[in-house]
């Protein structure tokens, strides 16, 4: 498909080629597509937020037509709060929490677990880790014992902690080999520089094997509080027993004095172009883009507008010109990434070596437009329909429901703006977009991250407007110093 | 857009108080004596003259509404030479039709504000959407549109040809492991089409012609061989009549659904095979894999139940063996894959640094060979059912969901009511049944053992020498 100016000389190309390409059924009427049926209500469904006396926000979502529940436990401290040199102990932490307790082996927390058909989940992400447990609903006490013993009396047994170090360092070699992780750290160092949003969170090869039970303990100490926590109970469960249950494991949870959040300045934008070699690749990994919002921003709602005009659901220009237009990738996106201090947005797309110049500039480019033109309405319009449109997708179930409230309270956001989202979508005009994309996207500051067979693209690169240009292997890749490369007396294995 | 997933059918749940080898008082008083048992999908199932299935399944919880249209066709009605086809020809459906232009199908959905998709297995083709309640009439306008008017080009196939060659890739090629299940089954066929995986080869890609995707069109692409389901917040009667109004006008197939399959021989000795991966293959891989029965065979019930027990949770034989006690493995899993011809239950060990490949193998071979030496515990039967339980409750929570188990019950079992019909099976699988299968299909001279290693040793290691203990 060309791009062509005007739709209607679009539908007559369209219309007469498909005539003459086909053995279409004789009778088949040309028509637009139907009307629509009436309109239904669209109501956010209901909710419950109590917070205990020791501070813990406790939201209860019921939901009774299957029998399960499940519970969400959120601390608001991630990869974030590690300490700079202990690079990798959240994450460390968090997969220990259900691998043992001061009552309960990881083993009879597996067997039980398994044993009633229900799942728990550890995790930790940059500004928050989560515990959740989901169980059949006649297992809900059970769960809520299970959930408070992981989150608050965690073991970190010496024999478990070096199980999950094993784990923690072998999948880091798997991750080493995979173009989509090193792209996306690679990326995260060259837009936060040294701040904590910079950091992969697993930890790197030389820093997780000095990680000690010590660490562990610290992080738990330091960050596992009520009031540094929100609790979701969701599914087919009684409010009134919910909330009675949680007081029963949680009412005796001590508040404590909490840190001060991890505070360090982001970088300004700059301009710097990292290409990780990996021969053999068949592809191109492409990381663009520059730093962002923070979640509570009050332009949060209008940029993100802008960035999925450029690469996301109901607009994307990006996989409208590489894709469909030139058959580059499978795949073209943009996104934001807003946290609680900071963010960024990030497009990327995977393509053939040989095309990674083109797709580069391609994608270079259509920042630059974004900032430079304003949007059409229909472009915008279009990208309202699919958001607001598309509101009671969001509400079908309910942990969909929790995760928003959930996000809401994590954030300190109204909770009265929930019900008011596809309104707030619809008031953006396209005056709003230009000032946003002027105010915040930098495209001659981009950071540019491409892991793949370097031979195969880097001397197409200054042709596209890319001369100055970093190349390092795998094998030279350091993400805790600042050029990422090891020093020259590094002879590659890691430190002791 | 390709996902290939095996279906795993639900099964039954019976809470008892077990507790044997089950650990710590919390049990005693958590686990009671009642059947925790989801609903049943409530649906109706017609027929419209020119063959094609509708069901429908009124769900009024929320105001959307979930079509699902799956063609009776997979990467095994693949001819030679052409593999990859079934899921490119995928593709080619959102390159528009006589009322719809090119490119523009999922712009109409998502202008609603709507979701749509589409996936290719080895049997089946499914394109859905999800959109606002409302928009009930576009959808099937749209699907309609294309079974009935496909716009066929050789620009637009040539350029979509392109896009699937990125999709392999970026999805197998350049992802670490990404070639594993493409390497597994081309060792364990000889003959029948599941010898190669949904998205074929570069080759194959490039020879295929839009002759074919006219061929294709033509021979799988009629009424007889789809069945529409719709969930959601619609009234039946109301959604019927629409559904006829775009429907009725399709014409029937001119001829029968072509349905000869190659059957694969079975297999008399063991395969022992050794491979050398250059690239993306971080650590060595062993797969133990065994031929088994199709989806919906009595034997494949209990054999859902043996992959339970091998591999799901943390406490599950496989894991328990080789990752957590034994530290042999990264990761390390056992699966059927139970679809509409005989395929495979296999495991997978990835090796963890320090510890070597004979170790996973011996492992793997030695959990499949317990199934069929000592009867399962009843606490491991009862666990597997109640992890079948929750499966099922979890698996029905969207319109999507309960679309997918209704359309694999119609298409793939030809039998809607097993969408609700096999808890009960589950429930009475007992340990004899599984031991059963085990005997008959966990045989060495049924065995594929196929080890997948790194190119030389001296690459990258994070771990210190004789790490992994």
């Amino acid at each position: 498909m060309r791009r062509v100016a005007g739709r209607g000389l679009l539908v007559c190309l369209t219309l007469a080629g498909a005539v003459s390409a086909t053995a279409q059924p004789v009778n088949w009427p040309r028509e637009n597509p139907p009307s629509p049926l009436p309109a239904r209500e669209v109501i956010f469904p209901p909710y419950e937020v109590r917070t205990l006396a020791n501070g813990l926000p406790v939201v209860v979502v019921m939901h009774h037509e299957q029998p399960a529940v499940n519970l969400r436990l959120i601390l608001r401290a991630g990869a974030a709060s590690d300490p700079r040199s202990k690079n990798g102990v959240a994450a460390l932490m968090g997969q220990l929490l259900d691998q043992g307790t001061t009552s309960r082996t990881a083993t009879e927390i597996a067997e039980t677990v398994d044993s009633i058909g229900g799942i728990i989940n550890v995790g930790v992400g940059t500004d928050l880790s989560f515990v959740n447990v989901l169980v059949l609903k006649d297992s809900f006490e059970f769960a809520a014992d299970l959930l408070a013993d992981v989150v608050r009396n965690p073991l970190f047994a010496p024999a478990e902690i070096e199980r999950q170090r094993q784990q923690v360092l072998s999948g880091l070699q798997v991750s080493y080999d995979d173009p989509a992780y090193l792209a996306g750290v690679v990326f995260g160092r060259l837009v936060y520089g040294f701040h904590p949003y910079g950091m992969p969170h697993n930890g790197t090869p030389e820093s997780v094997p000095g990680l000690t039970r010590d660490d562990l303990r610290a992080f738990h100490d330091t960050h596992f509080a009520p009031n540094n926590a929100l609790l979701a109970v969701v599914g087919d469960v009684d409010a009134e027993a919910a909330f009675a249950a949680v007081e029963r494991v949680f009412g005796d949870w001590e508040r404590k004095t909490l840190p001060p959040p991890p505070s360090a300045e982001m970088p300004p934008p700059t301009r710097r172009v990292i290409v990780i070699d990996k021969p053999g690749s068949v592809q191109t990994a492409i990381r663009v883009g520059q730093v962002g919002l923070q979640r509570t921003s009050p332009d949060y709602l209008t940029y993100d507008v802008a960035i999925k005009i450029l690469g996301g659901e109901g607009g994307n220009r990006l996989g409208s010109v590489l894709r469909i237009e030139r058959s580059l990738t499978y795949a073209a996106s943009a996104e934001m990434a807003s946290r609680r201090f900071g963010g960024d947005f990030m497009a990327k797309t995977d393509t053939r070596s040989d095309a990674t110049a083109e797709a580069l500039r391609l994608i270079v480019d259509e920042v630059a437009r974004l900032r430079r033109e304003r949007v059409s309405r229909r472009e915008l319009r279009n990208a309202q329909a699919y958001l607001a449109g598309s509101f009671p997708l969001t509400l079908e179930t309910p942990n969909a429901i929790a995760a928003q409230v959930l996000e809401s309270l994590l954030y300190g956001l109204d909770l009265d703006d929930l019900p008011t989202y596809p309104d707030r979508i619809d008031a953006v005009t396209v005056n709003d977009i230009q000032r946003v994309s002027r105010a915040y996207l930098q495209p001659q500051r981009l950071s540019i991250v491409l892991v793949g067979e370097a031979s195969a693209f880097l001397d197409d690169l200054p042709g596209v407007g890319f001369d100055t240009v970093e190349v390092l292997s795998v094998d030279e890749l350091d993400l805790m110093s600042a050029d990422l490369r090891r020093s020259s007396t590094d002879d590659g294995n890691p430190r002791p | 857009m390709l996902r290939v997933t095996p279906a795993v059918p639900p099964c039954r749940l019976r809470w008892v108080a077990c507790l044997g080898a089950v650990v710590g008082m919390v049990i005693t008083s958590t686990v009671v004596e009642t059947a925790v048992r989801p609903p049943k999908l409530d649906y109706q199932l017609h027929t419209l003259d020119n063959g094609l299935t509708v069901i429908l399944s009124e769900d009024h919880s929320t105001p959307i509404v979930h079509l699902q249209l799956v063609y009776r066709v997979g990467s095994k009605n693949e001819l030679p030479g052409r593999t990859g086809f079934a899921h490119l020809f995928e593709h080619m459906m959102f390159k528009g039709s006589r009322n719809v232009l090119p490119d523009s199908h999922l712009t109409l959905i998502s202008q609603v504000g709507g979701d749509g998709n589409a996936y290719t297995t080895e049997d089946a083709t499914t394109f859905l959407e999800t959109v606002p309640a409302q928009y009930l009439p576009l959808v099937l306008w749209l699907e309609a549109d294309r079974m009935a008017t496909l716009r066929i080009d050789e620009a637009t196939f040539d350029a979509e040809r392109q896009v699937v060659k990125e999709e392999r890739r970026w999805r197998y090629e350049d992802t670490p492991f990404g070639l594993l299940s493409e390497i597994m089954y081309d060792q364990a066929f000889s003959v029948h089409p599941y010898k190669h995986t949904a998205i074929g080869s570069m080759e194959d890609l490039e020879a295929a012609s839009v002759e074919d995707v006219r061929r294709f069109f033509d021979t799988y692409y009629v009424p007889e061989n789809a069945t529409l389901v719709l969930v959601g917040d619609f009234e039946s009667a109301e959604a019927l009549d629409l559904v006829k109004q775009y429907f009725d006008r399709v014409p029937a197939a001119k001829q029968p659904v072509p349905r000869d399959i190659p059957r694969e021989p079975s297999q008399n000795e063991e395969r022992r095979v050794t491979i050398t991966e250059n690239e993306n293959w971080p650590l060595p891989a062993v797969i133990v894999a065994h031929h088994i029965t199709y989806d919906g065979h009595p034997d494949a019930y209990p054999l859902h139940i043996a992959a339970k027990l091998l591999s799901d949770g943390q406490s599950s034989r496989i894991f328990r063996r080789l990752v957590y006690d034994d530290q042999l493995a990264v990761s390390a899993f056992g699966q059927g894959h139970i679809i509409e011809d005989p395929n495979l239950f296999y495991a997978v060990s990835i090796v963890q640094p320090g510890r070597t490949s004979e170790e996973s193998e011996a492992a793997l071979i030695g959990e499949f060979d317990r199934l069929k030496t000592e009867l399962i515990s009843e606490q491991e039967l009862q666990r597997a059912k109640n992890q079948f339980a929750r499966d099922y409750v979890l698996g029905r929570a969207t319109v999507e969901q309960k679309a997918s188990h209704l359309s694999h019950a119609a298409v793939i079992h030809d039998d809607i009511t097993t969408a609700d019909a096999e808890f009960d099976i589950f429930m009475n699988i007992t340990r004899e049944d599984v031991r059963r299968v085990a005997e008959t299909y966990f045989t060495s001279e049924n065995r594929l053992v196929l080890t997948i290693r790194p190119p030389a040793p001296g690459g990258r290691s994070f771990l210190p020498p004789g790490g992994g203990q």
